[in-house]
């Protein structure tokens, strides 16, 4: 694995308040990395000081050289990093071509051409070279954004909610162009969302961020299966957690014993998906205190000695409410961390 | 013009750049006549001083204008938008432009118009006598109420242009919102509209003021002592700069609040975006008597602002041969400033704009400028300019070089904020994230202002290159105080024609500024009218 990008302990102050803290994260050649928050957690924050867009109060952003450190800020315009803009900010006064060739300076007239145009092939959109940006849909701009910024062939691209200006019915075929385009260019890409599936969908690693912290950081299936706090659970979907005592690695619930290895005896906290609840004939029995109806899954608010969870299912027959139905736990989709 | 609301860090590096001192050095240009003025103020005792009723007269006098003005060209310049913007009547598309027309006369031809129109011997009075026996016409023009007629005829535009671009910007769902709330449209229109709009009204009213308080050429010519003529014969006739400074401090008060009151009728104006939907409004077809009468009073205010008086004044100029060597001089005198001023201005407005984008002290401290009579601007620069004619004799080419300097320097100190308003304009359109394309596709600062900012302000700068000249071609007080001696432009050779009551000949070089001005008004009037919302 080639590392792209180094963040050790990068942090950005407004005031007193700590709008990225202490972060350390690597980005791999290559990767899609998935950056996960509520929106106002610092990920954009965190993007451009990434891009030199601002200066960082403590930390560094390294490649095999230093990027933004203690007494050192190279400037975002020589830091080979491409940069797609939540809002794209496409250059109004410039046809989609120029847009694109924008970063080609250095290179002829021809060439800058040629290399615009390859890039508009990329993201199929040869055919609106001429156009202005105000004629274009919002995916299309989207992907001149994402043209422009690989037309450099930067080591490294982020892209800031590069999905969240379009309406539902366009995001996946967006979603799909771009992850297509970033796989072609070979680059590293660190991509700033709030939505879960999207990231989950995207990602080759996924960083968890709330507060200005990376919570977690691993592949979407640990991160979600495995997560290590209820908070860094809920950034990737709905979670009940259960309140226990650890003893000798084993920790008991009203629905059985839980592995929980590594943990030593003390208080803790299982983290329970809604779909590692089943119903069964032979399981433990429970409560309906109600059920709806959402499609291909209902959900299941239950009641079981004395706990309210929530379950996710595909049934069926729908349970009634106030019935009492019988309930099995998928222990691969629970976890139990220190609380 | 718009405050973005995210302030761009970073891109902007901690150490201020070299635009960025520029634009400090172009808003202290702007105020440095303001500061020679309190400086004069405090430290020149003059031995030949005003005398305190004189002053006390003249800002009495001033106030009754000030008042009388503003609530006609609220009135007048509030319902002229609310016809156009809310009713389609015969006339309306046209009239939406051509009722900023009066920008392009300066307020003293409509005075010159008008007395001439108005005197006892003149056309209407003489007829008035020979069909009725006598003469029974009710207002005398040169009095107080005469020059608040004819200022509020000259900048009733002021508040036309903010009124309707607040009334456009309201959403139909506001104003439908009303009526199904059970208000019939007159309760519409004074319980949404009006308050929605009051912000920008009285931004526009606060704009009108200002002009009214600048104002040499009509009220001097009506026999009104204003403040503003008071500062120049303090300097002309009593030869004191101190009592000038000191009647200019007090203007330069009423400007701050003026100004005070203008911003905050600005901010307010975002009410209008708030909508989240935003339709635009439906104008309503009037008709029969209501149609005539929108027509008829739309097509008034352009004929009592523009068309009565300079048609007068043609009349009258076709009846006497121009000097036409004196008038031609005035003319080349006249553009030339014009231009430089234009060309100067323009380039210290836009080193703020580029330079210092975010900072709102640079731009308070460039509209203080603005909110400043011409008289007082010309007063504060005296010092340097008595300076230099002292040390050089008059005459010599170096001394009217620098004179020319010091002048332009007044133009550019009093309209920099006017050129900053569109230029800013255009510059909202860059928004931070396309500078920050810009610097990660690999532009420095510099290229960035090259290649973005510059070209998408393109047509903003040539705007703002418009609105200063015209300012300029009509100026008065500040070049009748500091232009080298015997250099005419058009304003100061029409009052010189008019103070020998030689109307006929003030006439030509009056309606060669109005003709001039015409075609950079309508320009920009009919952009101006093009433009909607969000765009």
């Amino acid at each position: 694995m080639t590392t792209a990008l180094t963040l050790d302990g990068v942090r950005k102050l407004y005031g007193a308040k700590a709008a990225v803290d202490r972060v350390s994260l690597t980005l791999e050649a290559g990767k899609i990395t998935c950056l996960l928050g509520p929106s106002g957690c610092g990920k954009s924050t965190l993007l451009r000081l990434i891009a030199g867009l601002e200066p960082l109060d403590g930390g560094t952003v390294s490649t095999d050289h230093i990027l933004s450190g203690p007494r050192s800020h190279l400037p975002p315009e020589k830091r080979d990093i491409g940069f797609v803009f939540q809002d794209y900010a496409l250059f109004p006064h410039m046809s989609v071509e120029d847009n694109v060739a924008f970063g080609l300076k250095r290179l002829s007239p021809a060439e800058r051409q040629k290399r615009a145009l390859l890039q508009l092939q990329r993201v199929h959109l040869a055919d609106r070279a001429k156009a202005f940006p105000q004629a274009l849909s919002g995916g299309e701009q989207q992907r001149i954004a994402l043209a422009r910024a690989l037309a450099r062939e930067p080591a490294l691209v982020l892209l800031d909610e590069p999905f969240s200006g379009l309406d539902a019915h366009l995001k996946a075929g967006v979603r799909d162009a771009t992850l297509e385009a970033l796989r072609q260019a070979g680059t590293a890409a660190l991509i700033v969302t709030h939505d879960a599936e999207e990231a989950l969908m995207m990602a080759d690693h996924l960083a968890l961020m709330d507060q200005g912290q990376i919570l977690q950081t691993g592949t979407p299936q640990a991160c979600y299966r495995h997560p290590v706090s209820l908070a860094a659970a809920r950034l990737l979907g709905p979670a009940n957690p259960i309140d226990l005592l650890v003893k000798d690695g084993k920790a008991d619930t009203v629905l059985g014993s839980l592995d929980a290895p590594g943990l030593t005896d003390g208080t803790a906290m299982a983290i329970v998906r809604p779909e590692a609840l089943t119903l069964t004939a032979d399981g433990t029995p429970a409560l309906v205190l109600a059920n709806r109806f959402a499609g291909a899954e209902s959900w299941i608010k239950l009641r079981i000695g004395g706990l309210d969870l929530e379950a996710r299912m595909v049934t069926r027959a729908s349970p009634v409410v106030d019935s009492q139905v019988f309930i099995t736990l998928d222990h691969s989709a629970c976890t139990v961390t220190r609380a | 013009m718009t405050d973005l609301a995210v302030p761009l860090h970073g891109a902007r590096p901690a150490r201020p750049s070299a635009l960025r001192i520029g634009a400090w050095l172009a808003a202290g240009l702007a105020i440095l006549p303001l500061l020679a003025i309190v400086w004069l103020a405090l430290t020149r005792p003059s031995a030949t001083a005003m005398p305190l009723s004189l002053i006390l007269r003249y800002g009495l006098t001033t106030a009754a204008l000030g008042s009388l003005t503003a609530v006609a060209v609220t009135v007048l310049g509030t319902s002229a938008a609310w016809l156009v913007v809310m009713y389609r009547f015969p006339g309306r598309s046209l009239f939406s432009w051509a009722l900023a027309l009066p920008l392009a006369a300066p307020a003293f031809a409509l005075a010159y118009g008008y007395a001439d129109l108005l005197d006892v011997a003149g056309p209407i009075r003489t007829a008035l006598r020979a069909s009725f026996g006598s003469d029974f016409w009710p207002m005398e023009i040169r009095s107080l109420p005469g020059a608040a007629f004819v200022l509020s005829m000259a900048f009733y535009p002021y508040v036309y242009l903010t009124a309707r671009s607040a009334f456009i910007s309201q959403s139909v769902c506001a104003l439908e919102a009303s009526r199904t709330l059970g208000s019939t449209p007159w309760e519409t229109l004074t319980r949404v509209a009006l308050p929605l709009a009051r912000p920008a009204i009285i931004a526009g009213t606060a704009l009108a003021l200002m002009e009214v308080f600048a104002d040499y050429g009509a009220v001097s010519f009506l026999g009104v002592q204003t403040l503003t003529t008071g500062v120049v014969r303090a300097w002309s006739v009593y030869g004191a700069p101190g009592s000038a400074a000191r009647l200019s401090l007090l203007l330069l008060a009423v400007a701050a609040m003026l100004l005070w009151l203008e911003r905050s009728g600005r901010q307010g104006q975002s009410f209008g975006a708030n909508s989240a939907r935003w339709r635009p409004l439906e104008p309503k077809p009037l008709k029969g008597w209501a149609s005539l009468g929108a027509s008829l009073f739309c097509l008034s205010l352009i004929s009592f602002g523009l068309l009565i008086p300079a048609g007068w004044l043609a009349y009258r100029a076709l009846s006497a041969a121009p000097e036409a060597d004196r008038l031609i001089q005035a003319a080349m005198t006249s553009f030339s400033l014009a231009g430089m001023g234009a060309l100067v201005t323009v380039t210290l407005a836009a080193l703020i704009a580029f330079g210092a984008p975010h900072s709102h002290r640079i731009k308070r401290l460039a509209s203080l400028g603005y909110a400043t009579p011409g008289a007082v601007m010309a007063v504060g620069l005296l010092a340097p300019a008595s300076l230099i004619w002292r040390g050089a004799g008059s005459g010599g080419s170096q001394t009217v070089a620098l004179a020319l300097g010091l002048l332009i320097l007044a133009y550019a100190a009093r309209l920099m904020a006017s050129a900053l308003g569109p230029i800013e304009a255009g510059l909202a359109r860059v928004t931070p994230s396309m500078d920050r394309a810009s610097r990660t596709l690999g532009e420095t600062e510099n290229g960035t202002l090259r290649r973005v900012h510059i070209p998408i302000a393109k047509g903003a700068l040539w705007t703002a290159t418009l609105l200063v000249f015209v300012d300029v071609l009509k100026e008065l007080p500040a070049t009748l105080i500091l232009r080298p001696f015997n250099f005419d432009t058009l304003a100061v050779l029409a009052d010189r024609y008019a103070s020998d009551e030689r109307l006929a000949q003030a006439a030509w070089p009056t309606l060669l500024i109005v003709l001039t001005a015409s075609l950079p008004i309508i320009i920009l009037s009919r952009k101006i009218m093009q433009s909607r919302p969000g765009e």
